[in-house]
């Protein structure tokens, strides 16, 4: 009735078994695996895998390129990467915050575009001095944000709604909304996006000239890392943290404890949303300068694997949104190079996801190899 | 050797920490009515899951009919005759009794020649045969939902017969049941066995185990202490063997003077959600230094009795004076901050945050106040620790890994054990205890009982919600009897007989 393992259980197991640094290993294992059926992918279209990966990393900043144009490098490139990653690590830490508590906030995308109007309408085109108009876009972020994700909050707690469908019918408002409100004052007539804002107003400084290069550089990424620290410490050593977890993990018990669950429902829910709305103003008035009517941000939703391939942990989030922000900005490396679509590196991200999601399963899978297997590994001994 | 159904050889099942079974050998033969005995954590319903296939074993080998065997999943077990009737049933409520029955298992039929159906009124007449064979009433087209609970663990022992389980394992079968139905229970149990049925019965009730057990082995700790042939052994000695350590099962009450009032209900109603009314006009008083017990058939309205005065849930009318001074206008937190500590019915989901750890759940009425949370709101698990591990070795907690232990893990008994330490440290003036020893074996509620005995001394106020007659009638200064939501008495306990009380428990009394 002993069973060996095979080779390929002994692999599994050792990535997602039981042990220390659990979590990381099991989220390498997901990155790998999904790096596996990418390389197959390629290969069946007749690509070398290898290069094709490395071009991906070259393209993200994190290898050096063969030759670059003109007044750029390898440190513009990474300054890209911190650029585009910086809006999806506040998208991801807002979904996670929501989990935590047992809440699913759907509406990120709804949130960013909601503060990216609000602070694009209300300072993004003013000719206030930089520093305050920057401080104010922030503020636009945080208070727009936390106020959609009070209503939401508000909405289930008032009235018993489904966060979820409140969420979703919040995204279809406020994205039509916002379309409405582009095309008929703020449309561009060539790109039909909304007239870029000034750059008084950019989280971004666009074209930065120093050492001889142009540099993008996010002025929010040192924010988000400074947030990221934040949360994980209001999750893991604070009261409020304390029972955000607790009536995420049972409602029931949390009453019984006499903490107030419909309160702490709600104040995850502004925290979320004001994270939310951060990403959307890192997102609408930093890495890009105007907004596409009538289209969500795909990062929104993105954001909840990425949530999950973190394992809802702040760190975890912050990591994720990296590597996940890797994949998409090499993308058009990858396919300038090997001449493949664009798409293929939004499959192998999209596998990748997809392998997340599927962790706490991995883990199980591995507990259950464990059960099997641990006997024989007694009596070898 | 033919006549022994199930051979277990040498058991040995180890989880992280914890020894669960070391070496255990037992022998069943056929037809006889066989019973686990052994404290919470002693090992049995591991040993049981073994046999049901829930668990693999770390070493041991299980015989079936002479046959050796390698249960890996209950599909298994039930594949070799082997069916389990959990303690928590596994039914789906929206369902009739007869598509529970079959699930997994439909009787098949083919509409108009090709297409396949559920044959529902061949499994109808099949539940009803069968029920009306093994003298297990039940209507196959009643929802689940709307059953009580002993016909919902006949529909358990049903769905392992219609599966023509030889053998049936009862994991604590009475611990749901009122005290007037875990006699008719009992009888099924024996009227199985002369079918031809063998049957183990996993329990800490020794009553039980004297009224229909043949034999009993006895687990202490993960280990086979003895097994005992019933009707020679004396109750004392089992008792003994079970716990390790001479227990004593009468006890001598002290007398302690009353002093003033501690909580006062008057005319307390509550309708719930459907405008039915669960409670009404309830008044009592405690005293310091008084258990007044409610006893009740299960569901007459004591635990929204409990629940009311927490404000658990909102109270319809009536007021609720604590110390003199009216609770009605304070939320949970502050009646609990005023001095009430609740030991809730359902301890795995409303009593414990069963996937945090032992710290966490030991401090979690106390979390917010210093020195647990600075002013700012900074929780300090330091301090969380070392109240836990002084609660943990007041009360003998015991788990795998200490006050990280993650509560889930832990047996029934302990997790009670640190319900009861969390809430007696609150050092309240009021402890409500609803259903404390449910489920719970010799020893444990050995150790409530004394709990709430030394609190009475103390002079604490101590309201005992139980389905247990005898639990009452041992414990309590004054016992009020409630009936469909109402008073029937409220009388000295010294001038009640437990008949008496039983009475009123029926509604038949009602005169009062």
């Amino acid at each position: 009735m002993l069973k060996k393992m095979n080779i390929f259980q002994r692999i599994f197991y050792a990535f997602c078994g039981e042990g220390k640094a659990r979590k990381l290993r099991t989220s390498i294992f997901c990155i790998l695996a999904s790096m596996v059926f990418g390389g197959i992918i390629l290969l069946l279209l007749g690509k070398n895998p290898i290069v094709a990966y490395k071009s991906l990393l070259q393209g993200a900043g994190i290898l050096p390129k063969i030759k670059y144009p003109g007044r750029k490098n390898q440190l513009t490139d990474i300054l890209n990467l911190l650029d585009y990653t910086t809006p999806m690590v506040f998208a991801s830490l807002a979904v996670a915050v929501a989990l935590k508590c047992g809440l699913f906030n759907i509406c990120v995308s709804g949130t960013m575009i909601f503060t990216g109007i609000l602070a694009t309408t209300l300072v993004g085109y003013s000719n206030l001095d930089p520093f305050v108009a920057r401080i104010l876009v922030v503020i636009i972020g945080i208070v727009g944000g936390g106020l959609l994700g009070a209503l939401i909050g508000w909405l289930k707690y008032r009235f018993n709604m489904n966060e979820v469908i409140v969420s979703i019918m919040l995204n279809y408002i406020i994205n039509y909304i916002a379309s409405f409100v582009i095309n008929s004052r703020y449309a561009d007539p060539i790109s039909r996006e909304s007239v870029e804002i000034g750059q008084n107003a950019r989280l971004t400084l666009m074209n930065f000239e120093a050492m001889g290069l142009k540099m993008n550089i996010s002025l929010l990424f040192p924010f988000a890392i400074l947030v990221v620290f934040l949360i994980d410490f209001l999750m893991k050593r604070t009261k409020l943290g304390f029972e955000l977890k607790s009536v995420g993990t049972s409602p029931l018990a949390s009453k019984y404890a006499g903490m107030n669950v419909k309160r702490t429902m709600i104040l995850s829910m502004v925290i979320s949303g004001a994270l939310a709305g951060l990403a959307g103003v890192a997102y609408y008035l930093g890495t890009y300068g105007s907004i596409q009517p009538r289209v969500l941000p795909a990062l929104g939703f993105d954001a909840i694997a990425v949530a999950l391939l973190g394992f809802i942990t702040p760190i975890g989030c912050f990591f994720a949104s990296i590597l996940v922000m890797i994949f998409q900005c090499g993308t058009s490396y990858l396919s300038s190079r090997l001449g493949v679509l664009r798409e293929i590196a939004s499959l192998i991200t999209s596998i990748l996801l997809l392998f997340s999601a599927c962790a706490v399963y991995f883990n199980q899978k591995a507990d259950s190899y464990h059960n099997k297997f641990l006997m024989e590994d007694k009596s070898d001994e | 050797m033919e006549d022994y159904f199930v051979q277990l050889k040498h058991i040995t099942k180890t989880f992280p920490g914890i020894v669960a079974n070391d070496d255990v050998s037992i022998d069943i033969k056929k037809g006889e009515i066989y019973a686990l005995l052994g404290e919470n954590g002693a090992g049995k319903s591991t040993l049981m899951s073994i046999l049901f296939g829930l668990y693999e074993p770390d070493g041991g080998q299980i015989f079936i009919k002479g046959k050796e065997v390698s249960i890996t999943s209950p599909l298994k077990a039930n594949k070799l005759n082997i069916g389990m009737v959990h303690q928590h049933f596994k039914l789906v409520s929206d369902q009739t009794i007869a598509e529970n029955i079959i699930l997994g298992a439909e009787p098949m039929k083919k509409k108009w020649g090709f297409i396949k159906s559920i044959d529902i009124d061949r499994a109808n007449k099949e539940v009803a045969e069968l029920s009306k064979r093994y003298n297990l009433e039940v209507n196959p087209t009643d929802i689940i939902k709307d059953i009580p609970v002993s016909t919902r663990q006949r529909v358990e022992i049903l769905k392992m017969l219609y599966r023509n389980a030889e053998l049936l394992i009862f994991d604590e079968p009475t611990a749901v049941l009122a005290p007037q139905e875990i006699n008719s229970l009992l009888e099924i149990i024996k009227s199985l066995r002369d079918n031809g049925k063998t049957i183990i019965l996993i329990t800490h009730k020794l009553d039980e185990i004297k009224q229909v057990a043949d034999r009993c082995a006895i687990l202490c700790k993960g280990k086979l202490i003895d097994i005992l042939d019933v009707k020679k052994a004396s109750t004392q000695q089992m008792a003994n063997l079970m716990v390790g350590r001479e227990i004593e099962l009468e006890e001598v009450r002290e007398e302690v003077k009353k002093g003033k009032v501690v909580l006062e209900v008057e005319n307390l109603s509550y309708k719930d959600k459907d405008k039915v009314s669960k409670i009404s006009d309830v008044s009592f008083k405690i005293y310091e230094g008084e258990v007044l017990s409610i006893a009740g058939v299960s569901g007459n309205g004591q635990v929204e009795i409990a629940d009311a005065i927490c404000n658990m849930i909102r109270a319809t009318s009536g007021t609720i004076k604590l110390n003199g001074k009216s609770i009605d206008h304070m939320n949970i937190r502050e009646r609990a901050e005023a001095g009430i500590a609740y030991i809730p019915e359902d301890r795995q989901n409303v009593g414990l945050i069963l996937d945090f750890p032992l710290y966490e759940n030991l401090i979690l009425k106390e979390y917010f106040r210093e020195p647990y949370c600075s002013k700012h709101g900074i929780l300090n698990f330091n301090e969380f620790k070392k109240q836990s591990n002084e609660l943990i070795e007041n009360f003998d907690i015991r788990s795998g890994k200490g006050c990280e232990t993650t509560v889930r893990s832990m047996s029934g008994g302990n997790q009670q054990k640190a319900i009861v330490a969390r809430e007696i440290a609150l050092n309240s003036s009021l402890i409500i205890f609803v259903q404390p020893t449910r489920g719970l074996d010799v020893g444990a509620i050995d150790n409530i009982h004394n709990k709430i005995n030394e609190l009475r001394k103390q002079g604490k106020a101590i309201l005992l919600i139980s389905l247990e007659l005898d639990e009452i009638m041992a414990l309590s200064d004054t016992i009020l009897v409630l009936y469909s939501g109402k008073v029937q008495t409220i009388e000295d306990a010294k001038n009640l007989s437990k008949n008496q009380v039983g009475e009123y428990m029926m509604g038949v009394h009602n005169n009062a």
